[in-house]
């Protein structure tokens, strides 16, 4: 029954790992993994089976605080059960690199993140809430600074903590805000709160910072693309996938239990900040040329999506309110799951490139596929998945997205304003979804075809059994819940508790109803029939040879060597010179000697794209804090005397205001 | 009690003129006396015994003999014994002190009109204002030690009368905070010296990031 209490144990023993000697550091190492691999499972299992029968779990109680799970929370259960599982196995291979390197150490925080996460999402009350929040932060915190001898990682994990520090604050305030207007600080006394107006408006826009921060919306997602890379790959994937989730989590159990009635300009908010987030995130993502980089803004990119059907949503209860919203949101469910799935695959591939090369350099791989075929067939499935390509999940959530926003341009109440919105969601979902298939063509080419940039390819070597089997897994997950994507809706519409004659996933065909027109997605019947022409046109053209000659490449007559090949900065150049406005790209070519018999000259380039946002927000606010500061230094100029000075002008002036104003 | 109050306005006039640090200790020691005559004489106002004498005579052995010892044991291992280095002149510190001594005859005046112990009232809370312009305008340590002890001595002075006796555990509380503090500040001192040749405070700017 309490299938929950022996998964925390599980954790907890994990976690307890860290207390083994050092010469056991290598068993260590596979008890903790299999230990959060174990309890993962049952977290998934249980959470699979209160979803499944539509039931919630009523757990510990003890004093104010309380254990809970219902259909809202279950769903983030599976998700993070089943990426732990994943992630864990993925582990077994993977963290061994670090033998020597605080191996404990990091299986043991690796336990206590998973620990952490499950506990936000069993959290019946706004103090345990905050307090496994918190400790959430600190263990991912903890995993990013693993690497602590490289600056880099020092500052993003440190960076991270900031940041995060303060959307523990915001959320902490809007916590604290709602129980002012309720009788305790359990969610279900939270949920009967008297908030009104202008205080509900306080406790939204707190939580919803808070929660975007977590979640990497586009003014504070500036951690994010530094703490994903700096991270070990298995922590990235696990926060990327699920620890990004659980600000989705937070964000909906506000806004479903405890602000019921929504303003406006509040779904408009969340709807824009996410398009934006979709857009930049896509953006960026398109010019990295650090791997794990591109999956940190991709990352961002994702929420933005999921954010934006959100608001959405909101936007449909708010204007009709009608059950109609309830496609929005279900959009915004799936593709956090679906993000959660293909995000952690991309992660492990990328790790698994990491491990077989050594780097994380774009530029410097090419031809990749014929060492690591494995990895390089999960790769081009995830990759798919993320440039929202049919016949994978990806697909599924932003075509439910999109059918959101198509019910929200058709409402008749809706006004001018409105189709606006959803005329600039359309484009910018339509230009976000380019990019990221170009972001991916480009991830997957460079990286897996062509010819090799550098010697790390030679040395390269397929990466461990658990690391192949967690991507396969994750693969075939991919691609299972991209063809046949009903049971997953089925489930999601348990969690939200919607009706379904409003959506029809029964069997294989995805239907959507609403404004009295349909819109029917059937990837399996899409599957079938590709399939089908697929192996004509093998069978009949490309099997008996037909218009196949192999050649060399025609190079006006030289040679092609390597390094004539599309590199990845230059395969984004065209993206980057459309939106320079946007990008303002610093270009530097320095003439470096004039030595080479030929050409004359030999040069450097140097390509900088700064974030805007850094750039636009966070520069100018440091700056502007270290004016204050530096005014402040003049006031504690190291004198003691000073000091007294300060003490007894305070008392004198305090005693003359009591006297005069007595 | 009215003499009290002029010897004890006195003192503490006579404390701003001071440079030498050892007829600056010793002059603490003749202010402390002072108050701990202020407290016998509360003590006996209100029935004597155990309570009503304690506290005076507790402030004779720590503020009065004690504290005053330990110093001058400081200042015997000093060579450069006044306070020449001070770059505000003495008579600035006596127009503070001066200046004070209306302002808080002035609040008091205005915050309890007509108070039975005026005089008392206004003369701790001049004694906490000379304290702390003593320890401001004073860059030798020890002169700054004598403005805290000043300042101390007023606090006592201001919750003796107000509260005709403050609770047993307090009182012994208050010394042993005195006490303590005093242990440090000479323990400081000695280093200051050792480490600086001198016990300027000003030194200590160096210190800063």
């Amino acid at each position: 029954m309490d299938l929950f209490y022996a998964a925390i144990l599980c954790y907890c023993l994990g976690v307890v790992t860290l207390a083994l000697p050092r010469k056991l550091q290598a068993k260590a190492h596979y008890v903790a993994n299999i230990l959060s691999a174990v309890g993962s499972g049952l977290v998934l299992w249980e959470a699979g089976r209160l979803l499944l029968n539509n039931d919630s779990w009523l757990g510990l109680r003890w004093g104010a605080y309380s254990l809970v799970c219902d259909g809202w929370s279950a769903i983030f259960l599976v998700m993070t059960g089943l990426a732990g599982v994943i992630t864990s196995i993925y582990a077994l291979d993977y963290a061994k690199a670090y033998f020597g390197h605080r191996l404990r150490f990091l299986g043991s925080m690796w336990n206590m993140f998973l620990l952490s996460m499950v506990l936000v999402l069993l959290a019946g009350d706004a103090l345990s809430f905050l307090l496994f929040w918190e400790i959430m932060a600190v263990a991912s915190f903890m995993l990013v600074n693993h690497e602590a001898e490289i600056k880099t990682t020092w500052n993003a994990a440190y960076q991270y903590f900031v940041m995060t520090s303060i959307g523990t604050a915001a959320i902490m305030i809007a916590f604290l805000l709602t129980s002012t207007a309720s009788a305790s600080f359990s969610f279900t006394d939270l949920a009967q709160n008297t908030l009104t107006g202008g205080w509900a408006t306080a406790v939204f826009v707190t939580a919803f910072i808070g929660f975007a921060l977590k979640a990497g919306l586009v003014p504070l997602h500036v951690w994010l693309p530094n703490a994903h890379p700096a991270a070990p790959s298995h922590v990235s994937a696990l926060m990327s996938g699920v620890m990004l989730k659980i600000a989705l989590y937070g964000f909906g159990r506000f806004m479903f239990d405890f602000l019921p009635v929504w303003n406006y300009w509040w779904a408009v908010l969340v709807m824009v900040l996410g398009l934006l987030s979709a857009f930049l995130g896509v953006l960026y993502a398109q010019m990295e040329t650090d791997i794990k980089r591109i999956l940190a803004y991709s990352s961002v990119e994702n929420m933005g999506i999921i954010f934006a059907a959100f608001g959405c949503g909101m936007l449909l209860k708010v204007v009709t309110d009608s059950n109609w919203c309830q496609i929005a949101f279900l959009a915004a469910l799936l593709h956090a799951c679906n993000h959660s799935i293909m995000k952690v695959l991309m992660f492990m591939s990328a790790g698994s490139i990491m491990h077989g090369t050594g780097s994380k350099n774009l530029e410097l791989f090419g031809g990749l596929a014929r060492k690591m075929p494995t990895t390089a067939l999960c790769t081009f499935i995830g990759s798919m998945a993320l440039a929202a390509l049919p016949l994978t999940n990806g697909f599924v959530g932003e075509w439910m997205a999109l059918q959101g926003f198509i019910t929200l341009s058709h409402q008749g109440a809706a006004g001018q304003d409105i189709r606006l919105l959803s005329a600039l969601a359309f484009i910018l979902l339509g230009l976000t979804g380019a990019l990221a298939l170009g972001c991916f063509v480009r991830f997957f080419g460079i990286t897996f075809l062509g010819r090799a940039r550098s010697e790390l390819v030679g040395r390269a070597h397929e990466s461990g059994i658990f690391m192949r089997t967690a991507m396969c897994c994750s693969s075939i997950l991919v691609l299972a819940l991209g063809i046949y994507p009903a049971p997953l809706i089925k489930l999601l519409c348990n969690s939200l508790h919607i009706s379904e004659y409003l959506i029809l996933g029964n069997n294989e065909r995805l239907l959507w109803g609403g404004s009295g027109s349909f819109a029917s997605y059937n990837a399996l019947l899409l599957f079938v029939l590709l399939a089908v022409l697929g192996s004509i046109v093998y069978f009949l053209v490309i099997a008996r040879g037909k218009f196949v000659r192999r050649e060399i490449t025609w190079n006006c007559g030289t040679i092609p060597t390597a390094r004539q090949q599309y590199s990845a900065t230059g395969f984004s150049k065209p993206v980057r010179r459309g939106f320079d406005y946007l990008l303002k790209p610093k270009r530097q070519v320095t003439y470096v000697r004039k030595d080479h018999s030929y050409f004359g000259r030999l040069m450097s380039y140097k390509l900088e794209i700064p974030d805007m946002v850094t750039e636009l927000l966070y520069i100018p606010l440091q700056q502007h804090f270290v004016r204050i500061s530096a005014f402040l230094r003049r006031m504690q100029q190291g004198s003691v005397r000073l000091y007294v000075s300060y003490v007894m002008a305070a008392m004198v002036l305090a005693l003359v205001w009591g006297a005069i104003y007595k | 009690m009215e003499y009290l109050v002029v010897a004890l306005l006195f003192i503490v006039l006579l404390q701003t003129r001071i440079m030498d640090l050892r007829r600056g200790i010793i002059c603490l020691s003749v202010q402390s006396a002072l108050i701990a005559a202020a407290c016998l004489i509360v003590g006996t106002a209100h029935g004597g015994g155990l309570h009503g004498f304690l506290p005076g005579v507790l402030t004779i052995l720590v503020k009065v003999i004690f504290i005053p010892y330990a110093i001058l044991r400081v200042v015997r291992q000093l060579t450069d014994e006044r306070e020449i280095i001070s770059d505000i002149n003495v008579n600035y510190s006596t127009a503070v002190a001066a200046g004070s001594l209306c302002l808080s005859y002035m609040v008091f005046d205005s915050l309890l009109p007509s108070v039975e112990e005026r005089d008392i009232l206004a003369s701790s809370m001049f004694m906490i204002m000379t304290g702390l312009a003593l320890i401001v305008m004073r860059s030798r340590a020890i002169m700054q030690m004598i403005g805290l002890i000043t300042l101390e001595n007023g606090i006592y002075l201001f919750g003796l009368i107000m509260t005709e006796g403050l609770p047993m555990i307090i009182e012994l509380g208050i010394f042993l905070d005195v006490l303590i503090a005093v242990v440090i500040l000479v323990i400081l001192t000695s280093r200051l010296r050792l480490s600086f040749k001198t016990t300027d405070t000003n030194v200590l700017k160096k210190l800063k990031g």
